[in-house]
């Protein structure tokens, strides 16, 4: 009888310093990211090693950018918040709105603002810079046996550049808007305000050679495969994915916009505490930074980190030192103070 | 005789409210009140909010009906998805009425054959079948490498991200819900009818015109009004194989809720959607039983 009382005593005993560990673990921090090779790349360099360092537990939850933002409105509109930490594109962050949904970290940022080895805005009160991208001008490089196309106005060019085009249509339709004031001869200090009606009549002359108004990143690259076009305005890091996949893919920096993704930390975040040193941990570790961008083919916000990476990664990341092939910076408080009057804009002429 | 003893069930199908008459009003109300519970809380008031989400932001403001008119698109956008919806209203009727006729005619065996075939079709994903039409339809698909190898077509055809490629899938993913209602309706008229009309003189089309084919509007009407209905507010099928012209109403709100969080907005195109649609119900269901002699649709 009392072996069997033992037993219990012990068998309960393990279970409890079975449970201990786990109990400790139960911290985590939640973050809505893209998923796929992007979320990839940020558990492998950036999760997994925190967890390692903290115990922290990092669980993400996967959702396009637009889901992302409309969900953690509904979220700090209805108190009920279960999100801590979200992506959100730079653009979308300058907004008033932004603010809104997610918390002002002016306060943190203090303590990177004498960071010489970070960009300047690297920590701002819209959140973290994850890192910096580019929408660019890829195309076939076995499709032009002479010269490549290089600038926006090639890419208009169809008598020299034959072959069917790609733009996105992914209802934030600036980028193409831009790209057909750039082919018409604005100068890219003068894109901003928009000129809408000159860029609509510019992209009409296109139009008939567009094989695809792609929605998604992953049709952007399914028509380069298929060679249902020899020209697309795409994002980096797929043309990069497709040429990691042996095809003949090339683009033009000359002919590209600066993008990138901020991490926000939604209001009332269940986990604040964590989530702020998950933040603190991406701009305090270059190490991370160059791992995550050496995959992606993205800038990251740390010098540090840009030494860190291999030579080829460097090259194809976007620069912002060379005057010659620097990405054109959007002006985004223009952007969102026009979003509904741009994407009014633009369904009324795509779907004509 | 045993054509005497068959005739409660009949009457029990053409008299509709039979089952009504057989309980009291109060074990009625009880019966229905779970159900009544769930769609008020369930529906009515997630509608409520919407419709006052759409006027009061907070005070009362009629700005996002007033955008709704000025600006073409927001009409043409309707006009275009109404149209969508009756075109593949029509061809999934097209479709649908031989299959669900044949599936009521045939023996048991075959019956369950054909209903696993319409089922099936009902349980796969939308998102699959979505994709599995883009296999097919796209430039180097099924579709194109078959017609160029029979030398029907000499360069491929652009089969796909048209208003033609959503109207077949959505045909496609919508077809059961036009199948079965047909099929119900067909299954419960009494054979007899049909032998009925044969014997006084009527050929074969004459008995399915006058006889079979009206008795089986009511399933017609029901799977018209769904198709009609879910192919309104379809989103990810147009998303995935239609093209910037086929622009529809709930990739407008999709837009104004995700990208531009103006809710109000969203909230107003949704309730001029809900409200045209009930509309054309309405309107669909008197024409439906003014087009026959007796009231066929209730």
């Amino acid at each position: 009888m009392s072996q069997t009382f033992q037993e219990i005593i012990a068998t309960t005993a393990v279970c409890l310093v079975a449970l201990g560990p786990s109990a400790a673990v139960a911290e985590q921090i939640v973050v809505a990211t893209t998923g796929g090779a992007y979320e990839k790349a940020l558990r492998e360099a950036w999760f997994d090693p925190f967890t390692a360092k903290t115990g922290i537990e990092v669980v993400t939850v996967a959702a396009t950018n637009a889901e992302m933002r409309a969900k953690a409105a509904a979220m700090v509109k209805t108190g009920n918040v279960s999100w801590d930490l979200y992506l959100q594109g730079e653009i979308q962050a300058a907004s008033e709105q932004h603010l809104l949904y997610a918390e002002n970290l002016s306060a943190f940022c203090k303590e990177f603002s004498t960071h010489v080895d970070l960009d300047a805005d690297a920590c701002n009160a819209a959140g973290v810079r994850l890192l910096s991208n580019s929408t660019l001008l890829a195309y076939r490089s076995d499709a032009f046996a002479a010269a490549a196309p290089r600038t926006w106005a090639d890419a208009w060019d169809v008598q020299k550049f034959p072959g069917g085009r790609s733009f996105p249509d992914f209802n934030d339709p600036w980028r193409v808007m831009a790209a057909a004031l750039l082919a018409d001869g604005v100068s890219p200090e003068k894109l901003f305000p928009l000129d809408i009606e000159r860029a609509l009549a510019k992209l009409e002359q296109i139009r008939p050679a567009v094989a695809l108004w792609w929605k998604t990143g992953d049709q952007s690259m399914q028509g380069f495969r298929n060679g249902e076009y020899v020209v697309g305005q795409i994002w980096l890091t797929r043309a990069k994915a497709l040429k990691s996949e042996g095809l003949p893919i090339a683009w033009s920096h000359a002919a590209s916009f600066l993008v990138g993704d901020r991490i926000a930390l939604i209001k009332n975040a269940p986990h604040r505490e964590n989530a702020l040193k998950l933040a603190e941990y991406w701009l305090n570790t270059p190490a991370a930074q160059a791992k995550v961008c050496e995959a992606l083919s993205c800038k990251p916000p740390s010098g540090e980190a840009v030494k860190l990476m291999s030579p080829e990664a460097r090259a194809d990341m976007p620069s912002t030192t060379d005057p010659q092939s620097s990405p054109v910076i959007p002006d985004a408080k223009w952007i969102n103070d026009n979003a509904a009057l741009l994407l009014e804009r633009w369904n009324a002429w795509i779907q004509q | 005789m045993a054509d005497v003893t068959n005739r409660p069930n009949e009457q029990n199908f053409r008299r509709p409210g039979g089952s009504v008459s057989r309980y009291s009003p109060a074990l009625s109300l009880a019966l229905v009140a779970p159900l009544m519970l769930l769609m008020s809380v369930g529906f009515l008031y997630p509608i409520g909010s919407l419709i006052k989400l759409s006027l009061f932001t907070p005070a009362l403001d009629l700005t996002s009906y007033r955008k709704i008119i000025e600006q073409p698109i927001y009409l043409s956008v309707m006009a275009r998805t109404f149209r969508i919806a009756l075109f593949v209203t029509i061809t999934s009727f097209m479709l649908g009425y031989p299959v669900a006729l044949a599936m009521a005619s045939l023996k048991r065996r075959l019956a369950a054959a054909a209903a696993a075939a319409v089922f099936i079709a009902l349980w796969s994903p939308v998102l699959v079948r979505s994709y599995a039409w883009i296999v097919l339809l796209q430039r180097n698909g099924v579709a194109n490498n078959v017609m160029t190898e029979l030398g029907l077509i000499e360069a491929p055809l652009k089969l796909i991200y048209n208003e033609g490629a959503v109207i077949i899938a959505m045909t496609h993913v919508l077809l059961p819900f036009m199948v079965l209602p047909i099929f119900a309706a067909l299954r419960s008229i009494p054979q007899e009818y049909v032998c009925a009309a044969r014997s006084l003189g009527a050929g074969a089309s004459t008995a399915f015109l006058r006889v079979t084919l009206p008795l089986s509007l009511p399933g017609v009407f029901a799977g018209c009004v769904m198709c009609f209905i879910l192919a309104l507010g379809f989103y990810i099928t147009p998303a995935l194989v239609g093209g910037p012209r086929t622009l529809i109403v709930a990739t407008l709100i999709g837009q104004q809720a995700t990208v531009l969080l103006d809710w109000p907005f969203a909230a107003a195109l949704s309730t001029v959607l809900l409200i045209t649609t009930l509309i054309m119900v309405l309107v669909f269901r008197k024409a439906f039983s003014r087009s026959k002699g007796f009231a066929s649709v209730d």
